[in-house]
């Protein structure tokens, strides 16, 4: 098969192909933006600061990674709004599980070598 | 513009697709399908900080340069989709060997990774550690397997003449989607498994 045999996209072609050239520099950007904070990341780690401070900017750039990727790269913020809120609702459930078995199974809080013996 | 070609480009259109609102509905649930899994993982690290030394064996060159390769794949993944919309079939082809390829170095590295473990002494049943650890890496890399499996699929499909400009577009941000959720779970697995244990305070 060769590249005539594909049937191109007729609608709206030129400004179709305008949006996607658009959207292709602000992907090359944000992939430059990710691999220099993944470097900053990598460096952090060694850096003599206070461990909360490290912990809080780790935190705080993961958290950029992870909604730069969901909204540019997964063009949720190019779509409907139901499908943030499809993926926003596990998020909300994931997040709240996680904080809810952090309080739960906290060792002032419940005798966690009792229930985790088999 | 017809109510097909609307579903399309999911600009101002009235009509979501259905592929793309399933693909969504369940990342939402693999979502906390990861969410538990990492949980797990976190909190058993927290009530058990004396079962393991997890630097004895974590490698954090190699793991950042996994990561950063996945995060490469991300881009030539939107790349391959934008290439997809504006019915560039070479370029849709090019930049899909690229994730491809990226996906397979990524698999690599974690089966070294899990060779070098074990050799260390760290199995699945060593410890709380390893339990939760391997579970958790590697239900991400049967994702990626996965995710491995299903572009080879598109390659090959976009060589029989069968590719429908519209729904095949519409196919590849569907499988876009996986292999982007794939790679920002690993960017908390990355930072919360990875990186935080060689904050000294914290450990």
């Amino acid at each position: 098969m060769t590249d005539t045999d594909y049937t191109p996209i007729p609608v709206a072609q030129d400004s179709h192909k305008d949006t996607e050239t658009k959207r292709y520099h602000t992907f090359v950007n944000l992939a430059l933006a990710l691999a220099a904070i993944t470097g900053i990341e990598l460096v952090l780690v060694y850096m003599p600061f206070h461990p909360i401070f490290i912990f809080s900017t780790l935190l705080a750039l993961s958290l950029f990674k992870f909604v730069a990727v969901v909204a540019w790269f997964m063009h949720l913020i190019y779509d409907k709004l139901i499908l943030t809120l499809a993926f926003g609702t596990g998020m909300v459930i994931a997040t709240g599980t996680f904080v809810a078995l952090g309080f739960l199974l906290s060792r002032n809080w419940v005798d966690v070598d009792a229930i985790t013996q088999f | 513009m017809s109510d097909t070609e609307h579903q399309e480009d999911g600009h101002g259109s009235l009509v979501i697709n259905n592929k793309k609102l399933l693909m969504w509905l369940f990342l939402g649930s693999d979502c906390m399908f990861f969410g538990t899994l990492i949980s797990t993982h976190l909190i058993y690290r927290k009530l058990y900080p004396e079962s393991y030394d997890p630097l004895l064996v974590f490698d954090l060159e190699l793991t950042s340069g996994s990561t950063f390769i996945l995060l490469m794949s991300s881009v030539l993944m939107a790349l391959a989709v934008s290439a997809m919309h504006k019915g560039e079939l070479k370029s849709f082809r090019l930049t899909t060997i690229g994730v491809i390829f990226c996906g397979l170095i990524f698999l690599a590295c974690q089966v070294y990774e899990f060779a070098h473990f074990t050799n260390e002494g760290l199995t699945l049943s060593t410890n709380t550690f390893g339990s939760t650890f391997y579970m958790m890496t590697g239900t991400h890399g049967v994702h990626v397997a996965i995710g491995v499996f299903w572009l080879i699929c598109l390659y090959f499909y976009s060589y029989t003449g069968k590719m429908d400009a519209h729904e095949s577009a519409v196919d590849v941000e569907v499988a876009g989607l996986y292999w982007h959720f794939v790679d920002i779970v690993w960017i908390i697995i990355f930072t919360a498994v990875y990186l935080i244990e060689y904050i000294p305070g914290l450990r």
